[in-house]
C-alpha cells in the first residue's frame, strides 16, 4: 500500500528539529513573551516564615495605590484546591516562599512596591526543615494527616528477602544522600489568563493541557467547556512545570478585574516556587554468595517532599525499581516514604526517583565487586538482568498490560539490550586500560568508573491522535501532548509520515490548545515517542487506508488493488494517478480518529543502558575533571539520531550538576533558602562540558513503533554514580553524599589520611 | 509619576526610537515591553544567566543590567536584526544545522553572545568560545551542540 522506493524514510534521520528555527529567529513565543490590551501585571507576597498561621491580611494601603486594580487573599479567594494538599490561597503557610497574597496592577513595579504595603499578621509556628525533625513523635504537624505521608512506607518485594540473605556468602551494607536539587529551567513560570465574562482563556507553560484544564476548572468552579488552555513554547521543563497554583491566581485576578492578567515568577520565585528534585535518605544491603550471585538485595529510602505532596507517590515508586529489577535475584524488597517538612516543595524532576535510587544501588554495587575482588564490570555482567526478565512467577493477568515497573518475576523483556550496552561503553571507554591510567601518587589522580541503569520504557496513559488529508493538499496529525523542549513534536511527526509514506514536510502537526485537541495524558515518564508515536502510527495507517479507498473511487476503479501512496498523491500500478489536493477536491476532507492503549500484554517494556567516566581528581583542591564521558544506551530504534544524541549529552551534563555542584541549601534555623540565584547556586557551564561519546545499541524493541522505546529521562540516570565509582577508583574514597562539591571531596580525603 | 520618566533616543536594528522611559525600566523591560522584541528573554533579571544577551554599541550585554535611560543615542541589536528577511546569519543557520537549540528559551542570547565573536574576523579557537559563552547558562545543556554551531558558523564564514 504504502510505496517504500518513492523516497528515503524520515525516521532514522536527523529531520530539523520542529520550532528550531522560529527560536534561532528569536519569534518563537513563550508564555512571558505574550502580551494582550489592556493587561495587568501580577507579583505574589510570600511568606517570610517556614510555618505560620495567617490570623489578618491589611490590603487597604496597597489597594490604595495608584496603578493597583486588585489583591488575592487566602480570605477572598473561596475554597478551591489546585492539589489535594494545595488551596487556592491558604491561611496556613508551609516554607518560607508560599503564597499569601497577590496583588495586580499596571506593571510589576507597582505591584511590587504595592506588595510592600501588604501587613500580615501571623502566629508563628514551630517547624522543621528536615526529615528527622518531621518524623519525631509529637512534633507539627505541617499537614492535618501527620507528616509521614500515608503514615508509613510504601513495600514492593519479591521473593523473600531474609531467606536471600541467609543464603549470602557476603552482605554489604551502606547509606547513601542526596540534595535537594533543583531542574531551574531558564524559562521561570508564568501564567497569561484572560476572561471574557464567561470563558477563560490560560496560556500556560505546561506538560499536559488537558490536565491543567481540568484542574482549572475544578479550583475556579468554571465549566471546563468554558476553558482554553494553551501551552506556547515552553522553555525547559525537565518533568517539572506539572502544577497550576500559578496559573489559577491569574485567572482569579482576570475574572475578578475584567482584564488579562499575566503572571511572572522571578527567578528566586521559580526557585522557591517551582518543583526540586526530592532529597533523599537510603540504606541499601546486598547479599552475594562467594561465586558472585546475587541472593538478595532490601532498600529501604525516604524522601523528603517539602511543603507539599506534589508528584511524590510516583517519585518515591521509581526510586526502587532498581532495587527491584536491575540485578537477577529471587528475593528483593523495596520500601520507600515520603516525608513533610517545611521547605520548598519537591515534585517531577527528569527521571523521577531513579537517579537517586540508581547512586545507591550502582555505588554499593561496585562495593560488592570489591569485597568479591571481582572487576566491577565483570560482577554486572554477570548478574544484570536478561532478556528473560527476573526469576519467578507472573502475577498479572494473562489479558492484562503489563507494568512498566514491575515486581514480579516470569515475565520476559521485549527487548534488553543491556549487555550490548555494558560491552560497547567499556570498549569505548577503554576499561582494558584501567588499571594502567591509575595515578597512586601525585596531585592528580586518575580513574575510570561505570555504572548501569533500567528504566521504564515508554508505554504510557492511553493516547489519542486525529489525522486528516486537508484541501491544501498537506496532512495535519492533531495531538494533544506537549513538547516541552524535548523534541516529541518532531519524532512522533517522523513516524506519522513514514507511515503514510509522504515527507514529513506535508505532515502539519497540531498541539497546545485544549479546543482543537483530543484528550492526551501529561508529557511524563518519558512515554511520547513510544505512546504517541504508537496513537500516530495507527492513525496515519487508517488514513491511508482511506486516502487509498477514496481514490479508488475518484479513478473509479473496482477495488484498490495496485493503488499505492507517493509524495504527491496516489498511484496505481497500472499508471492512473490522483494528487492529494485533486482527491480532497473530489472527495471531502478525508479524516479519521484513533485511541490506544500503549504497552504490551506479553513483554516488559523497558529501557537500559550503561555509562562510564574517566576523571581527573586534584587531591590538592577537591576539583574533579571528567576527561572522557561515555553513555551507551539502548532506547530501540532511534527515530532521530541528532536529537537523541543532543538528548543524552544534554540529559548527562544537567545532571554534573547534581553530580558535583547543585544543593538547595536551607537553613535549619530560619527555613531560608539560602541560594535561590543562579549565581549562589551554581550549575554547569559551557567550561566544564566534558567530551561525551553517546552510543546507541542496535535493537529495535518489536513492541514500540517503528521499534522504538524510550529515552527523555534515562540520560540522568548514571552519571552520579558512575562519577562516584570512578572517584573510588581514583582514590580509594568512597563519596556517599550527594554532591561531591571540591569542599565534600576535599573532607573525605582527609578522613582516609 | 511624571517626574519617574526621562525621554530617551537610541537606535535598535538600526531603527530610531524616541520613548518617554520610566526610570525603572531596563534595557531589556523596553525591548520586551515596549517594543515588542521578546527574542532577548528574562530568565533571571540579575545579570546571571545570559538570556537577556544584545549587543549594545557592539559589545554583547546582560540587557537586564542595563537602565534604560542610559542607552541614549546608543545603537543596540538584537536577534531579530541578525537575519535580513529569510536570509539567516550564519550563526543562525548553524544553530539550525547542528541542533545548537533544545527548549530554545537561552538560544537568543547564546547567539548574540557569540555574535562579537564572529564578527572579530579571526581564527577562533574553541577554548574562545567557551569563554565567550561562559556567562550563558543553557539548563537542557545542549553545550556540545552550541559550540559545534559557532564552529560551523565561524566555517561559513571563512567559506563565504
Amino acid at each position: 500500500m504504502v510505496d517504500q522506493n518513492a523516497h528515503p524514510p524520515s525516521v532514522g534521520t536527523s529531520f530539523q528539529r520542529a520550532d528550531l528555527r522560529d527560536k534561532v529567529l528569536g519569534i518563537a513565543k513563550y508564555t512571558a513573551d505574550l502580551s494582550l490590551p489592556d493587561m495587568l501585571h501580577a507579583r505574589v507576597l510570600r511568606s517570610p516564615h517556614p510555618h505560620a498561621n495567617i490570623l489578618s491580611i491589611d490590603v487597604q494601603p496597597a489597594l490604595n495605590m495608584v496603578g493597583v486594580y486588585d489583591v488575592l487573599t487566602p480570605f477572598n479567594v473561596g475554597g478551591g484546591k489546585v492539589a489535594p494538599d494545595v488551596p487556592i490561597l491558604d491561611t496556613k503557610v508551609r516554607f518560607v516562599g508560599d503564597e499569601i497574597a497577590v496583588i495586580a496592577a499596571v506593571n510589576v513595579y507597582e505591584a511590587d512596591a504595592a506588595i510592600d504595603l501588604i501587613k500580615v499578621s501571623y502566629e508563628v509556628l514551630p517547624f522543621s526543615t528536615n526529615m528527622d525533625t518531621s518524623m519525631k513523635k509529637g512534633n507539627p504537624k505541617i499537614h492535618s494527616q501527620g507528616n509521614v505521608v500515608n503514615g508509613g512506607p510504601i513495600v514492593e518485594a519479591r521473593g523473600n528477602v531474609e531467606e536471600g540473605f541467609d543464603q549470602a556468602d557476603y552482605i554489604v551494607e551502606d547509606s547513601f544522600t542526596t540534595p535537594d536539587h533543583h531542574p531551574a529551567s531558564l524559562e521561570p513560570r508564568a501564567a497569561l489568563a484572560s476572561w471574557d465574562g464567561t470563558r477563560l482563556t490560560m496560556w500556560k507553560p505546561s506538560r499536559g493541557i488537558h490536565a491543567d484544564k481540568a484542574i482549572l476548572a475544578s479550583a475556579l468552579d468554571v465549566d471546563p467547556n468554558n476553558i482554553t488552555v494553551i501551552g506556547p513554547v515552553m522553555g525547559g521543563g525537565y518533568g517539572s512545570k506539572d502544577e497550576t497554583r500559578t496559573s489559577v491566581l491569574a485567572a482569579l485576578l482576570s475574572m475578578r478585574t475584567g482584564r488579562p492578567v499575566k503572571l511572572e515568577l522571578s527567578r528566586e520565585e521559580e526557585f522557591l516556587a517551582g518543583r526540586r528534585r526530592h532529597s533523599t535518605f537510603t540504606k541499601i544491603k546486598m547479599g552475594v554468595k562467594k561465586d558472585g550471585t546475587v541472593t538478595a538485595v532490601h532498600v529501604k529510602t525516604i524522601m523528603d517532599t517539602g511543603a507539599y505532596l506534589s508528584s511524590g507517590p510516583g517519585v518515591v515508586r521509581r526510586a526502587g525499581q532498581g532495587a527491584l529489577y536491575l540485578y537477577r535475584c529471587p528475593n528483593v524488597k523495596y520500601e520507600g516514604q515520603i516525608v513533610y517538612t517545611n521547605t520548598p516543595t519537591a515534585g517531577s524532576y527528569r527521571a523521577l526517583g531513579a537517579p537517586q535510587g540508581h547512586f545507591a544501588l550502582e555505588s554499593l554495587s561496585d562495593q560488592v565487586a570489591d569485597k568479591l575482588n571481582i572487576d566491577p564490570l565483570k560482577f554486572r555482567l554477570m548478574n544484570h538482568v536478561g532478556p528473560e526478565g527476573q526469576p519467578g512467577e507472573r502475577t498479572t493477568p494473562k489479558n492484562q498490560i503489563i507494568d512498566t515497573q514491575p515486581v514480579e518475576g516470569g515475565i520476559p523483556f521485549s527487548s534488553n539490550e543491556l549487555r550490548q550496552c555494558l560491552i560497547l561503553g567499556a570498549d569505548a571507554i577503554g576499561w582494558e586500560r584501567r588499571d594502567q591510567i591509575q595515578t597512586p601518587t601525585g596531585s592528580i589522580r586518575r580513574g575510570i568508573g561505570m555504572s548501569m541503569f533500567i528504566y521504564r520504557g515508554g508505554p504510557g496513559g492511553q493516547s489519542n491522535a486525529k489525522m486528516s488529508l486537508d484541501e491544501d493538499g498537506f496532512f495535519t496529525l492533531n495531538v494533544g501532548f506537549m513538547d516541552v523542549g524535548e523534541g516529541s513534536s518532531t519524532v512522533v511527526l517522523q513516524m506519522a509520515a513514514d507511515t503514510l509514506g509522504v515527507l514529513p514536510q506535508m505532515v502539519r502537526l497540531n498541539s497546545g490548545n485544549t479546543d482543537n485537541t483530543p484528550q492526551s495524558p501529561m508529557t511524563a515518564g518519558s512515554t511520547l515517542t513510544f505512546s504517541a508515536g504508537q496513537a500516530a502510527v495507527r492513525a496515519a495507517n487508517q488514513l491511508a487506508q482511506i486516502v487509498i479507498e477514496s481514490a479508488s473511487e475518484v479513478i473509479g476503479l473496482t477495488d484498490t488493488e495496485g493503488l499505492y501512496i507517493t509524495p504527491e498523491g496516489v498511484c496505481s500500478t497500472s499508471g492512473d494517478e490522483v494528487n492529494f489536493t485533486d482527491l480532497v477536491k473530489k472527495s471531502g476532507l478525508l479524516k479519521t480518529t484513533v485511541s490506544v492503549t500503549p504497552g504490551s500484554k506479553d513483554y516488559i517494556v523497558n529501557s537500559f543502558g550503561a555509562h562510564f567516566a574517566e576523571i581527573e581528581v586534584d587531591i590538592e583542591t577537591g576539583y574533579v575533571k571528567v576527561i572522557k564521558y561515555v553513555a551507551a544506551h539502548d532506547s530501540g530504534k532511534i527515530i532521530n539520531p541528532r536529537m537523541a544524541e543532543s538528548q543524552v549529552r544534554g540529559g548527562i551534563s544537567q545532571m554534573m550538576g547534581f553530580t558535583f555542584l547543585e544543593d538547595m541549601e536551607i537553613d535549619d534555623l530560619s527555613g531560608v533558602t539560602l541560594n535561590a540565584s543562579f549565581l549562589e547556586h551554581k550549575s554547569p557551564t559551557i567550561m566544564e562540558y566534558p567530551e561525551i561519546e553517546v552510543i546507541f545499541a542496535d535493537s529495535i524493541d518489536p513492541v514500540g513503533p517503528f521499534g522504538a522505546k524510550s529515552l527523555g529521562e534515562t540520560p540522568c540516570i548514571a552519571p552520579a554514580p558512575t562519577i562516584a565509582n570512578a572517584l573510588y577508583h581514583a582514590t580509594g574514597v568512597r563519596l556517599n553524599h550527594l554532591p561531591f562539591t571540591p569542599d565534600n571531596v576535599l573532607t573525605a580525603l582527609r578522613k582516609l589520611r | 509619576m511624571e517626574n519617574h520618566v526621562t525621554q530617551v533616543a537610541f537606535k535598535v536594528n538600526g531603527e530610531e526610537h524616541t520613548l518617554d522611559i520610566d526610570n525603572r525600566f531596563t534595557l531589556l523591560d523596553i525591548l520586551r515591553d515596549k517594543l515588542n522584541l521578546t527574542g532577548a528573554k528574562k530568565g533571571c533579571d540579575l545579570g546571571e544567566c545570559g538570556a537577556c544577551t544584545v549587543i549594545l554599541d557592539g559589545k554583547a550585554v546582560n540587557s537586564c543590567q542595563i537602565l534604560a535611560v542610559k542607552i541614549a543615542s546608543s545603537e543596540i541589536k538584537t536577534i531579530e536584526g541578525l537575519n535580513q528577511g529569510n536570509t539567516l546569519h550564519p550563526l543562525q543557520i548553524s544553530f539550525i544545522e547542528n541542533d545548537g537549540g533544545q527548549c530554545g528559551y537561552c538560544t537568543p542570547g547564546f547567539i548574540m553572545g557569540a555574535y562579537p565573536l564572529f564578527e572579530s574576523r579571526r581564527n577562533v579557537s574553541v577554548e574562545e568560545i567557551r569563554l565567550a559563552l561562559a556567562g550563558n547558562l543553557c539548563r537542557c545543556n545542549a553545550y556540545g551542540a552550541i559550540i559545534d554551531s559557532v564552529v560551523g558558523a565561524i566555517g561559513i564564514k571563512a567559506d563565504g
